[in-house]
């Protein structure tokens, strides 16, 4: 195991009891960057759905550090390593390089978020410059020349270009060249399968919504992680080096199966159920009448002077202010007088015409008038539930040869129509006389000859 | 493109791959689609990066699990102990039937990029989808030195394999002019 820094202090958590960290991380933890997240919600308007939902990125991200050291501690564990691995990572047999690398994973954890908007994911696509997303302010803060120094005075200094790679993952930085370790580091914190951030997530918001979806059993999931090679991609794949990558043994695969199930819960109960979700299009509304230009300021110390408090004072003033940017959402979020749900596609419909609510929406609008309608298409699509699993009979396999939970596991993809309140019971009227018609399959355009269509 | 139009391309595509042998796993209809997009110029638009496996995106991955999601793609459990292949529904070729214009436009370019991939390994596939993905960056730098590159981004492959690979897609790249 690798060295372990001196800790000196303990913040209680809900989740995970108490969490330690050294008078270095400590200085990190109270930078500005850290402590905006104190006022940043971790799930937006969520908590007008689920009222215990008011917690903050602030204690998801020291709790994701939390998790990040315990599962860097399992996995670097001696007795856990393959000699392929030792092959693969000279990293992991070199004590001060642990040390190192277990400092910067911990920062990377802490500092994954950094770059979050108020009310989190809430569509920065829409509410940023092109080309900005979280990630991208992540990184700009933690290069930024605050943060370094507070990265270059911890004891050993850290690099913090190493702790950007980690805490963004090479999905999202596909301009930096990682070393398989890194890459395998930046799995621990951000990766689709095993990573802390999501674990962190699923038992904290589950905690504070209140519901029992997300929990499973997070001990037993992250003693049996394991760096394995990757399992083979086809019956031809002979290459003999392949990338090793963060797996499970096979004792843990039901801990895996119930993270991932946590997960297809949490996405389908909670983070997309249509109320919260409507909220979260009212608020994108309001920001974008409301901000200069509709878009957040990508300077960071504008960035670090807006957080949700920022934007709910002027939310209220709005939400009473017939004449402000932004009333009508407004005063829809703050008197909850949000878009009701006309429309809810099933998989059938998907499948007949994958373009369906659209089609729906198109023809709310053309009956009941321009603005009368929202669409939402949330999905869950970020990865397919593949890992390597090292057997009892000490293979590597990918999960779902092994696994029928997994093998079978739904990807979520919805599709809503909401339309204005007052609406509501002549919409559904009209919907009952029209829902099989619109939900036929499609017409390619007779002029499109395959172009736009 | 419309979405609709990529889907019936997408779907038809791995039909086509798997009448021809492949084992169509994510990583074989990877590759496909970087080719169909990067060598016949077919407008999928979706964004690849060069990653461990040669060119990838994610946002492909996104569309292929949001296929299977709405009823288009099924995962085809394989032999132990080799990772499960995509398989288009019918309601993926009903959709495909939809869309006669789109599919005759693309026909060409599908069957051609469909023979490239045949049967070909993941691991062959890798080196390709790389040799394109090196050419097209750097599409009149001397094979060579393009070789010594591609063989310092994965040192697996000999230079003189990866050299191999660069001048098999700079032809395969020229046969795909006619097709445009």
């Amino acid at each position: 195991m690798a060295e372990l820094p001196k800790i000196e202090h303990e913040i209680r958590d809900p989740i995970h009891d108490f969490i330690q960290m050294s008078t270095d991380e400590r200085a990190i933890v109270n930078s500005d960057p850290v402590q905006r997240l104190r006022w940043i919600r971790q799930l937006a308007l969520t908590e007008l759905v689920y009222p215990g939902c008011s917690h903050k990125r602030f204690e998801h991200s020291l709790g994701t550090m939390h998790l990040a050291s315990m599962v860097f501690d399992v996995v670097t564990r001696p007795l856990n390593l393959t000699d392929e691995v030792r092959q693969s990572l000279p990293e992991i047999t070199d004590q001060g390089k642990l040390s190192y690398w277990r400092n910067v994973l911990r920062m990377a954890a802490l500092s994954h978020d950094l770059g979050h908007l108020p009310f989190s994911h809430a569509a920065e696509s829409q509410l940023l410059p092109e080309g900005w997303n979280h990630e991208r302010l992540s990184r700009e803060l933690i290069t930024s020349d605050d943060m370094t120094r507070l990265w270059e005075s911890m004891t050993p200094p850290l690099k913090s270009e190493h702790i950007v790679k980690l805490a963004v993952g090479k999905a999202k930085a596909p301009d930096l060249e990682y070393s398989v370790w890194e890459e395998v580091l930046s799995e621990i914190v951000v990766g689709d399968a095993f990573g802390v951030d999501r674990i962190d997530y699923l038992l904290r918001d589950s905690h504070h919504a209140g519901v029992a979806y997300g929990r499973f059993d997070h001990h037993r999931l992250v003693n049996t992680l394991r760096i394995l090679p990757g399992a083979p991609r086809d019956e031809q794949d002979e290459r003999r080096e392949r990338p090793p990558a963060l797996g499970v043994e096979q004792g843990g695969l039901h801990a895996a199966e119930a993270l991932l199930l946590a997960r297809y819960f949490m996405f389908s109960q909670v983070y997309f159920h249509p109320v919260r979700r409507v909220y979260d299009l009212h608020l994108i509304r309001f920001l974008e009448d409301w901000l200069p230009g509709g878009k957040f300021s990508v300077e960071l110390g504008e960035h670090l002077a807006m957080s949700d408090n920022e934007v709910l004072s002027s939310m209220a003033r709005a939400a009473r202010d017939a004449e402000a940017p932004g009333h009508d959402a407004a005063r829809r979020i703050f008197r909850r007088e949000h878009y009701k749900l006309l429309y809810d596609r099933t998989r059938d419909e998907a499948a007949r015409n994958p373009e369906v609510v659209s089609v729906v929406a198109e023809e709310v609008e053309r009956e009941f008038g321009q603005g009368t309608v929202i669409s939402d298409e949330p999905g869950d699509t970020r990865k397919p539930p593949d890992f390597p699993v090292l057997t009892t009979g000490g293979d590597v396999v990918s999960s779902e040869t092994v696994s029928d939970v997994l093998k079978h596991m739904p990807v979520i993809s919805l599709g809503y129509a909401f339309i204005r309140p007052d609406l509501y019971e002549r919409g559904r009227e009209w919907l009952a006389q029209r829902r099989m018609e619109l939900t036929q399959p499609p017409v390619e355009d007779e002029g499109s000859e395959g172009g736009e269509g | 493109m419309k979405r609709n139009q990529k889907l019936v391309i997408l779907s038809q595509l791995a039909r086509e791959l798997r009448q021809r042998g492949s084992w169509d796993g994510e990583m074989h209809l990877q590759k496909a689609i970087y080719l169909l997009q990067e060598v016949t110029d077919v407008p999928l638009e979706y964004p690849f990066i060069l990653h461990y496996y040669g060119p990838f995106s994610f946002e492909l991955r996104e569309e292929l699990n949001r296929m299977r999601a709405d009823g288009l793609l099924e995962l085809v459990a394989q032999p132990y102990p080799y990772g499960p292949s995509f398989q288009p529904t019918d309601a993926a070729k009903e959709l495909e039937s939809r869309f006669p214009k789109t599919l005759t436009r693309f026909r060409r370019a599908i069957d051609f990029v469909a023979d490239v991939i045949g049967s070909r390994s993941a691991s062959v596939l890798e080196r390709l989808g790389t040799a394109v993905y090196l050419l097209k960056l750097s599409p009149s730098e001397d094979l060579r030195e393009l070789a010594v590159r591609f063989n310092e981004l994965k040192p697996h492959v000999s230079v003189e394999a990866a050299q191999d690979a660069l001048q098999g897609m700079r032809k395969t790249l020229a046969d795909a002019g006619s097709i445009k």
